[in-house]
C-alpha cells in the first residue's frame, strides 16, 4: 500500500507537470485535433465526387449551348473555364489539372432528318481512362439524355427506379475516425516517451532517482497512470470535435470505449517505455521508434483501409499491436458492438501487453 | 575527538572495478568514521568517482566488500540506500516541477513525508518553494540539491565535487552548509579537486591514484609528513591570497537574485 503511494505522488506531479508544459499539451491535445481536422475534411471531401473538366466548343449550334448550359448545371462537373484552345487543355491535362475535355466539333448540332445531331468527345489521357469513362457515362445518361427526350418523345418499355433506404451508412469519416485515435495514442504513448527519456537521461534525472529505493514498477505505473488520464482528456476532446465538425455517429458505449482506450494506452505506452527504457540517448531512440512506429501507422489501418492491402500483407498486419486498437475503438465506437463482443482485439491487446512489459523491465537502465 | 573510540560506519575492503581490462579501482581499502568529514582527493580519472558510485551501489562490485553502517552493499543494496543521501556533479531536476514537488517526491520514493517547509529552510530557500528547479542559480541548485539528498534524514551524505563552478561566496557558503549537517551527526563524504577547501572542511582526507589509495590522513599530518620530509615552498608564506582580496572587496554575502 505504502509502494502504491509513492506511485500517487509521482502520478499527480506527472500530471501537473504536463498542466505546466505548453509545448506537451500542443503535441498531446492540439497536435492531434489539428490532425483530425484536416483529415476530417480531407475524407469528407471524397463523398462528393466531381471532375474538372475543360469545354472546347467549336459549334455555334442552339444544341451545342443547351449542351453546355446542361453540363453547367451538374454539380458532379467542374468546368475549367480559362482553358479555351486544345493545347492549354492538352497540357492541362498532363499535369493533371484537369481530368478530361469535352470537345463539340463545328458540326456539333447539325440539322439531319428534321433533328439536330452531333458527336460529344471526350479527350483523356492514358492514365485517367477511368476518370474519362465515368464523365462519358455521366455525360451520356443527364446531359445527353435530356437533349434527347427534347426531341424524340418514345416510350420507354424498360425503366431504372432508384430508390433511396432510410438508413445511414458509415462515411467516410466515421472509418476514418479509430485510425485517427490510433495515430493519437501512438502519440500519447510512443512519442512522448522517446522525447522525455534521453533528455531525463542526458541530465541524469533518472540516475538520481535510481539512488533512491524507487523500484521500476513503480516508475512505469505513475507514467501509466498519468498518460492514460492525460490520453483520456485528448481522446475526449477529439470525440467532441468529431461529433460536431464531422456529424461523428456514437453507436456505442462511452463507458466501454473508455475503458478500451485506457487498456490501449497502457499497452503502447509499454512500447514507448521499453524503448525509451533501453535507449541511452536520442541517437538511440530515434531509430528504433521509426522501425517500431512506421509499420504500424501504415499497415493497421491508420491511413489505410487494411482491406485494401494484399491478403499476405494483411495477415501480417493484423497482428500488430496497433491493429486490434484501432479495430477495437472503430467496432466499439461505429459499429455499435460491445466489449464481449470484441474477444479477439482486446486477447490480442493482452497478448502484446504482457510481451511488451516483459521487454520493457529486462531492457530498462537509468543511464 | 580521540581516534581510538570512533566507530566505523563504511568499511571498504580490497574493491576492484575493471574496465576493458583495465583496473580503475585497484585493491583498494579504507574505513571512514562515522560523523567525520571524509575527503577524497586525486587527479581525473584517479577512480573517486567510480569508488563512490560503487559504495552508492550505483555500479556493480567487481571484487571486494563494501559494508555500509553494517549492509553489505552486495547483498542488501536497498538497506543502504535508505541510509545514504547522495549529491551528484551536476545536480539536474525534471522541469516544470516545483521546489516543494521535488522535495515531495523523493521523499515518497523513501515513503517518508517531508516537511519541505523546514527542509528548504535549512538551506536558506525557502522562498522559492513554489520556483521551478530550472529557474535557480549554480548555488542555490548546489544548496536545493543538497535538501533533496536530506529528505529521509541520511546516515552518511555523499557529496561529488560540490563546488565545482561556484563564485567565492557560494562555496563558503556551501561550506558552512556542510559543517552545519555535520554537526547533526551525518558523516559527509566528498571529493574535491580544491585543496583550500579539503584543508578547511576535512577531518581526514584519502589521496587517490591509479585506482588506489596512496595517502591517508588528517590534512594537517600530510602538511607535517611533507615539512618533515624537507619540503620548502619557492615562496614565504604570506598573511593573505588573492581570494581573501576578493572576499574583502566583493563581501561574504550570496549573489543572488
Amino acid at each position: 500500500m505504502a509502494a502504491l503511494k509513492t506511485v500517487l505522488i509521482f502520478t499527480k506531479i506527472n500530471i501537473k507537470r504536463f498542466f505546466r508544459d505548453r509545448l506537451a499539451i500542443f503535441f498531446a491535445v492540439l497536435f492531434p485535433l489539428i490532425f483530425l481536422i484536416v483529415f476530417g475534411f480531407l475524407v469528407n471531401g471524397n463523398n462528393n465526387i466531381s471532375f474538372n473538366v475543360a469545354i472546347i466548343n467549336h459549334s455555334s449550334s442552339l444544341a451545342s449551348r443547351q449542351f453546355i448550359t446542361g453540363l453547367k448545371s451538374n454539380k458532379v462537373f467542374k468546368i475549367n473555364q480559362t482553358v479555351q484552345s486544345s493545347s492549354v487543355a492538352q497540357h492541362d491535362m498532363i499535369y493533371n489539372k484537369i481530368d478530361a475535355t469535352i470537345v463539340l466539333n463545328k458540326d456539333f448540332g447539325q440539322i439531319k432528318n428534321h433533328i439536330p445531331t452531333g458527336k460529344v468527345k471526350v479527350l483523356y489521357t492514358e492514365n485517367s481512362s477511368l476518370a474519362a469513362q465515368t464523365i462519358s457515362s455521366l455525360i451520356n445518361s443527364t446531359v445527353v439524355k435530356n437533349l434527347n427526350n427534347h426531341l424524340v418523345k418514345s416510350s420507354k418499355p424498360f425503366i431504372v427506379l432508384p430508390q433511396k433506404l432510410n438508413y445511414h451508412s458509415l462515411t467516410t469519416f466515421d472509418y476514418t475516425f479509430a485510425g485517427i485515435l490510433g495515430f493519437s495514442i501512438i502519440g500519447i504513448g510512443i512519442f512522448s516517451q522517446i522525447e522525455i527519456f534521453p533528455e531525463l537521461k542526458k541530465q541524469g534525472v533518472l540516475r538520481r532517482l535510481h539512488t533512491t529505493p524507487i523500484k521500476v514498477w513503480q516508475y512505469f505505473l505513475a507514467t501509466m497512470l498519468s498518460q492514460a488520464l492525460i490520453g483520456i482528456i485528448a481522446i475526449a476532446i477529439q470525440f467532441v470535435a468529431a461529433v460536431l465538425f464531422f456529424n461523428l455517429q456514437i453507436n456505442g458505449n462511452l463507458l466501454e470505449i473508455l475503458i478500451f482506450t485506457v487498456f490501449s494506452i497502457f499497452m503502447i505506452l509499454g512500447i514507448g517505455l521499453a524503448i525509451g527504457g533501453w535507449a541511452k540517448n536520442e541517437r538511440q531512440a530515434a531509430p528504433l521508434a521509426n522501425i517500431i512506429i512506421f509499420p504500424m501507422l501504415f499497415l493497421s489501418g491508420t491511413f489505410f483501409p487494411q482491406f485494401e492491402m494484399p491478403i499476405w500483407l494483411q495477415r501480417i498486419s493484423s497482428f500488430l499491436p496497433l491493429t486490434p486498437v484501432i479495430n477495437g475503438l472503430r467496432l466499439l465506437t461505429t459499429a455499435g458492438k460491445n466489449l464481449t463482443q470484441i474477444g479477439p482485439e482486446i486477447g490480442l491487446i493482452f497478448v502484446w501487453f504482457v510481451i511488451i512489459y516483459a521487454i520493457a523491465f529486462r531492457v530498462f537502465n537509468w543511464e | 575527538m580521540s581516534t581510538d573510540k570512533k566507530t566505523i560506519i563504511l568499511e571498504v575492503k580490497n574493491l576492484k572495478k575493471i574496465y576493458n581490462n583495465h583496473a580503475v579501482v585497484n585493491d583498494l581499502n579504507l574505513t571512514v568514521n562515522q560523523g567525520e568529514i571524509f575527503g577524497i582527493l586525486g587527479p581525473n580519472g584517479a577512480g573517486k568517482t567510480t569508488t563512490l558510485e560503487m559504495i552508492e551501489t550505483l555500479r556493480p562490485i567487481d571484487e571486494g566488500q563494501i559494508i555500509v553502517n553494517g549492509f553489505d552493499v552486495n547483498q542488501d543494496s536497498l538497506s543502504v540506500k535508505k541510509i545514504i543521501g547522495i549529491q551528484p556533479q551536476t545536480p539536474a531536476f525534471q522541469d516544470k516541477q516545483k521546489l516543494k514537488e521535488i522535495l515531495e517526491m523523493f521523499g515518497a520514493t523513501y515513503r517518508v513525508k517531508v516537511d519541505w517547509r523546514q527542509l528548504l529552510n535549512d538551506v536558506g530557500l525557502l522562498d522559492k518553494a513554489n520556483s521551478y528547479a530550472e529557474s535557480l542559480s549554480g548555488g542555490q541548485r548546489q544548496r536545493f540539491s543538497v535538501a533533496v539528498a536530506l529528505v529521509h534524514n541520511p546516515k552518511i551524505f555523499f557529496l561529488d565535487e560540490p563546488t565545482t563552478g561556484l563564485d567565492p561566496q557560494a562555496r563558503r557558503n556551501l561550506w558552512e552548509l556542510i559543517k552545519t549537517i555535520r554537526d547533526k551527526g551525518v558523516t559527509i563524504i566528498l571529493t574535491t579537486h580544491y585543496m583550500d577547501e579539503a584543508e578547511l572542511l576535512c577531518d581526514r582526507v584519502a589521496v587517490m591514484d591509479n585506482g588506489k589509495i596512496i595517502a591517508l590522513d588528517k590534512p594537517k599530518k600530510l602538511i607535517n609528513n611533507l615539512i618533515k620530509k624537507g619540503f620548502k615552498k619557492d615562496q614565504k608564506v604570506e598573511q593573505a591570497n588573492l581570494e581573501d582580496v576578493f572576499i574583502d572587496l566583493t563581501g561574504k554575502e550570496l549573489r543572488e537574485k
